[in-house]
C-alpha cells in the first residue's frame, strides 16, 4: 500500500533533508519518493507539526520471555514497542532462564523473525546474572548477543567488571553497567533524602551509585575497552561521565527518559507506580540530567520498560518490585523535555546514538531507502488507558492520564503501524 | 459534634493542631468515663472494628481492644506474627475477606511502611494505623503528647528529648510531627548510626550525647531498642548501648533538675531504663498506658463520627 505523509518535519542529521519540511510517499516498505507528493489512491496522513525520523531505538526493555511471560511476553513487548514508536529494541538478559546461552539467543531470534519491531537480546556478562562466573561471551556474540550486561544486576566485582572490560575488546563488544552499590541500598526503597526520612523508609543513598561510577571509571581506565553505564540518576554521576569523556574515555551513558520528570516527592502518597530503581531523586538532579541531555554528556534516552504482574506491584510499597511500564510513554517524555531540550538532540539520542553504540546499521531517509522510521506527534493528546495499552501490565504512573505525544505510525521490515 | 479533617487515622502527618486538640479533650471524657465504676458507654454500639495486626503486639492490641469493648462495639480479632503476604494471599485480599463480613473500621499493624495508606486507597472502611513500619504509629504519639499535656498542664515551649533508635522508630516519627504541631522543641538522641542522616531537615535538634540531652530537656521519651527491626548492624553491642546510652538513676542525679521519663514499652530493663529510673517518681510510664485506652476511644469513637462523601 501507499502511504503519503503530508507536510512533516524530518529531524535526522544525516539526511540532505534534515530540518525540512516535505511530503514523504512510503511505497511497499521503501521511501519511494521525498518532496512535493501528491498521490491518487492509499493512504494519506496528515502530518503537520509532525515530525518524522529514523525509527526510535530503545537499548533497555525487559519483555520477561522467557519465563516471566504473565508479566510480558516478546509479541507483547513487541506490540508495545510497536505503538510506542520503536522500531527496535535491545532487551535486557532479565529472564527466567537468564539469556546466556547460544540457545537463549536462538529462542529470541526465532521468535521474533519477521516482525515489524528489530529485537535484538543482550547477553549476561555473569552466569545467572550473579556477578561470580561469566558466560561465553564470545559464543554469545556470535549467536547474536547484541551487547552484555547483567542488566538489572550490577556487575558488583571489581575484577569481574575489570576482566569483562578486557575480554570482549577481542569483538570490540560493549559492556553495559548499572551503577549500583548494593550493599549501601540494601533495603532501600526510594531516595534518601528529606522525603524518605518523612516517610519512614529506608532510602537509596545518591552515594551508592556515584561511588560506583568512580570505581567503574578507574577500571575503564586501567582496561581500556566500552563502557556504557546505564540509568544514571544522580547530578554527581552525570559530571563524573562528563569528566571522564573530557578525559578521553571510551565511556557513554544513558538514563531513563521519564527519570527527570519526577522526584522523590511523588512518594509520599505510597503509589508503587513511582517505585523504580534508580529511585527517583531530587530536581536539583533532574535539571543535571537535563543539562547531561542538553550539552552531550547522556549520550541515549532509554525506555527502561519493566512490566510487573499485580502480585509484583499492587501491593505494600516495601514488598513491591522496582520498575514501570514505559515503551508507549516515552513520545510524551519527549515532548515535555523538548521545552527544555533540542528536540534534534531528543530524537537522535532515541535513533542513531543507541544504533551507533550498538554497531547496528543505521537507516537513511533517503529516496529509495527501505523505510525504516517514525513518525512523532508531540502536540497529540491521547489517553494512556486499558484501551490503548498493549503491554500485559498496567503500572506506570502515568496509566489512566493524558497525555501529550503519540507515535502516530512507525515503519520497518516491509511493514507499517498506523495508530490512529 | 466537631469532626476531625480525616476519614483515616493514618498518621500524624496528616492532622491538624485542631484535630490533636480535639482527640485530647475527647480523650479528657473519656479518662473520667473508665475511671468511673461503670466502665462503658454506648457510643459505637453496631459498629464492629477489626484487629487486624501482621505484626506482633501485646500491648497496642489490648489497648485497641479494650477502648473498643469500652465503647460498645463489636470487635473481631486477626492476628499473625508472620507477615506472610507475599507468599499468600495478598494484603488487600485479606482485609477484603474481612469486610466482607461487615466491617466498618479497621485497626491495622503492618511491618510496610504505608501499609495503610495502600489500603484506604483501595478499601471503604476508616483505616487506623496502629503503627506501620519504621513510619508512624500516631495513637502511640497522641498518647505521649496527652501525658505530657496531663503532666505539664501544656504541651507549647516545652522541650522534649527522643532518646534511642530513631531510625528505626515509628514512635519517634510519629512524636516529632505531633509535638511540632503542638509547638514543642524537639530533640533526637542516640548512637549516629540509628539517627536518620536528613532527621535536622524536619527542624529537630541532634545530640549524640545522652547526658547533654538530659541536661536540655523537660521530658526524655526513652524508645525501646528495636533489635528486631534492624535488618543491618547498627552498633556493636547492648551492652556498650546500654553504658553509653543507657538511662539510670545515677545519670539522673547529676542533672540538677526534675525530668520526666517517658517509655512506649516495653522495656528492655537495664539496656536504654534501668529499674531504678522506670519504677521511680520521675517516670509516668503506666500513665502512658492508662492514658492509652481514653484516647484510642477518642479516635474511634470521632472516627466514627466523620461521615464518608
Amino acid at each position: 500500500m501507499d502511504v503519503l505523509i503530508k507536510s512533516v518535519k524530518i529531524i535526522d542529521k544525516e539526511s540532505t533533508h534534515h530540518k525540512k519540511e516535505v511530503d514523504m510517499l512510503v511505497s511497499d516498505g521503501k521511501i519511494k519518493k521525498i518532496g512535493k507528493v501528491e498521490i491518487s489512491s492509499g493512504k494519506t496522513i496528515d502530518a503537520k507539526g509532525m515530525i518524522l525520523s529514523t525509527g526510535w531505538f530503545d537499548m533497555r526493555s525487559n519483555f520477561c520471555d522467557p519465563g516471566l511471560e504473565h508479566k510480558e511476553d516478546l509479541f507483547s513487548g513487541m506490540e508495545t514497542a510497536a505503538n510506542g514508536g520503536f522500531t527496535g529494541v535491545a532487551l535486557m538478559p532479565n529472564t527466567k532462564p537468564i539469556l546466556q546461552t547460544k540457545n537463549d539467543m536462538k529462542y529470541v531470534y526465532s521468535r521474533v523473525e519477521g516482525n515489524i519491531v528489530d529485537v535484538y537480546p543482550m547477553g549476561a556478562v555473569t552466569i545467572d546474572v550473579n556477578g561470580e562466573d561469566f558466560t561465553e561471551m564470545i559464543d554469545l556474540h556470535e549467536a547474536g548477543a547484541i551487547a552484555f550486561t547483567d542488566g538489572e544486576q550490577p556487575i558488583w566485582q571489581s575484577d569481574i567488571l575489570l576482566k569483562s572490560l578486557q575480554y570482549l575488546k577481542k569483538i570490540n563488544g560493549l559492556l553495559i553497567n548499572k551503577p549500583e552499590d548494593k550493599r549501601l541500598n540494601l533495603f532501600g526503597q526510594m531516595n534518601e533524602g528529606v522525603n524518605s526520612t518523612i516517610l519512614g523508609m529506608k532510602g537509596m543513598p545518591k552515594l551508592g551509585e556515584e561511588l560506583m561510577i568512580d570505581r567503574d571509571i578507574a577500571l575503564l581506565e586501567y582496561a581500556g575497552g566500552r563502557l556504557h553505564l546505564s540509568q544514571l540518576s544522580t547530578a554527581e554521576s552525570i559530571e563524573k561521565v562528563r569528566r571522564a569523556k573530557k578525559k578521553g574515555l571510551n565511556i557513554t551513558c544513558d538514563v531513563a527518559a521519564f527519570q527527570s520528570l519526577f522526584d522523590d516527592s511523588y512518594l509520599s502518597s505510597f503509589d508503587t507506580n513511582f517505585k523504580v530503581n534508580p529511585p527517583f531523586r531530587e530536581k536539583t538532579d533532574n535539571d543535571a540530567i537535563v543539562k547531561g541531555l542538553n550539552d552531550g554528556t547522556i549520550d541515549v534516552i532509554v525506555s527502561s520498560h519493566s512490566p510487573h504482574d499485580e502480585e509484583s506491584k499492587k501491593l505494600e510499597f516495601d514488598l513491591a518490585d522496582f520498575g514501570i511500564i514505559s515503551l508507549q510513554t516515552v513520545t510524551s517524555n519527549i515532548a515535555e523535555l523538548s521545552d527544555k531540550v533540542d528536540m534534534e538532540e531528543l530524537i537522535e539520542k532515541l535513533t542513531s546514538s543507541p544504533r551507533k553504540l550498538l554497531g547496528l546499521e543505521q537507516p537513511k531517509i533517503e529516496e529509495g531507502a527501505n523505510a525504516n522510521l517514525t513518525l512523532f506527534a508531540p502536540e497529540l493528546e491521547w489517553t494512556f488507558d486499558a484501551n490503548t495499552n498493549k503491554s500485559k501490565s498496567i503500572f506506570s504512573p502515568y496509566f489512566g492520564k493524558k497525555l501529550k505525544g503519540k507515535a502516530v505510525a512507525i515503519f520497518n521490515n516491509g511493514q507499517m503501524v498506523i495508530n490512529d | 459534634m466537631q469532626q476531625l479533617s480525616q476519614k483515616h487515622l493514618l498518621g500524624i502527618k496528616e492532622l491538624t493542631r485542631e484535630d490533636l486538640e480535639l482527640i485530647f479533650e475527647t480523650a479528657d471524657n473519656f479518662k473520667d468515663v473508665i475511671n468511673r465504676p461503670i466502665k462503658k458507654v454506648p457510643s459505637l454500639r453496631d459498629i464492629t472494628i477489626a484487629n487486624v495486626f501482621f505484626e506482633n503486639s501485646t500491648r497496642t492490641r489490648l489497648s485497641f481492644e479494650l477502648a473498643e469493648k469500652r465503647l460498645s462495639a463489636d470487635v473481631i480479632n486477626f492476628s499473625t506474627s508472620n507477615s506472610s503476604v507475599k507468599k499468600g494471599e495478598t494484603l488487600l485480599d485479606t482485609v477484603n475477606n474481612i469486610l466482607a463480613m461487615k466491617v466498618d473500621m479497621v485497626v491495622m499493624r503492618h511491618s510496610s511502611p504505608g501499609a495503610p495508606h495502600f489500603l484506604a486507597k483501595h478499601i471503604d472502611a476508616n483505616i487506623v494505623n496502629a503503627g506501620d513500619g519504621t513510619h508512624e504509629h500516631p495513637t502511640q504519639a497522641l498518647l505521649d503528647t496527652f501525658s505530657i499535656r496531663a503532666q505539664f498542664g501544656k504541651i507549647d515551649g516545652l522541650k522534649v528529648a527522643i532518646i534511642g533508635d530513631i531510625l528505626h522508630s515509628r514512635v519517634a516519627l510519629s512524636n516529632i510531627f505531633a509535638l511540632q504541631k503542638l509547638g514543642a522543641d524537639v530533640m533526637v538522641c542516640g548512637p549516629n548510626t540509628l539517627l536518620p542522616k536528613y532527621i535536622s531537615s524536619l527542624g529537630v535538634k541532634v545530640e549524640l550525647d545522652v547526658k547533654k540531652a538530659l541536661e536540655w530537656c523537660d521530658v526524655a521519651n526513652v524508645l525501646r531498642i528495636q533489635l528486631e527491626r534492624q535488618q543491618i548492624k547498627y552498633f556493636p553491642s547492648l551492652r556498650e548501648y546500654s553504658l553509653y546510652y543507657g538511662i539510670n538513676k545515677k545519670l539522673l542525679d547529676t542533672i540538677d533538675k526534675k525530668i520526666t521519663i517517658m517509655h512506649p514499652g516495653p522495656i528492655n530493663r537495664g539496656v536504654e531504663l534501668s529499674s531504678d529510673v522506670a519504677d521511680s517518681e520521675h517516670a509516668i510510664i503506666l500513665d502512658q498506658v492508662e492514658n492509652g485506652v481514653a484516647i484510642r476511644m477518642a479516635v474511634l469513637y470521632l472516627l466514627a463520627g466523620v461521615k464518608t462523601v
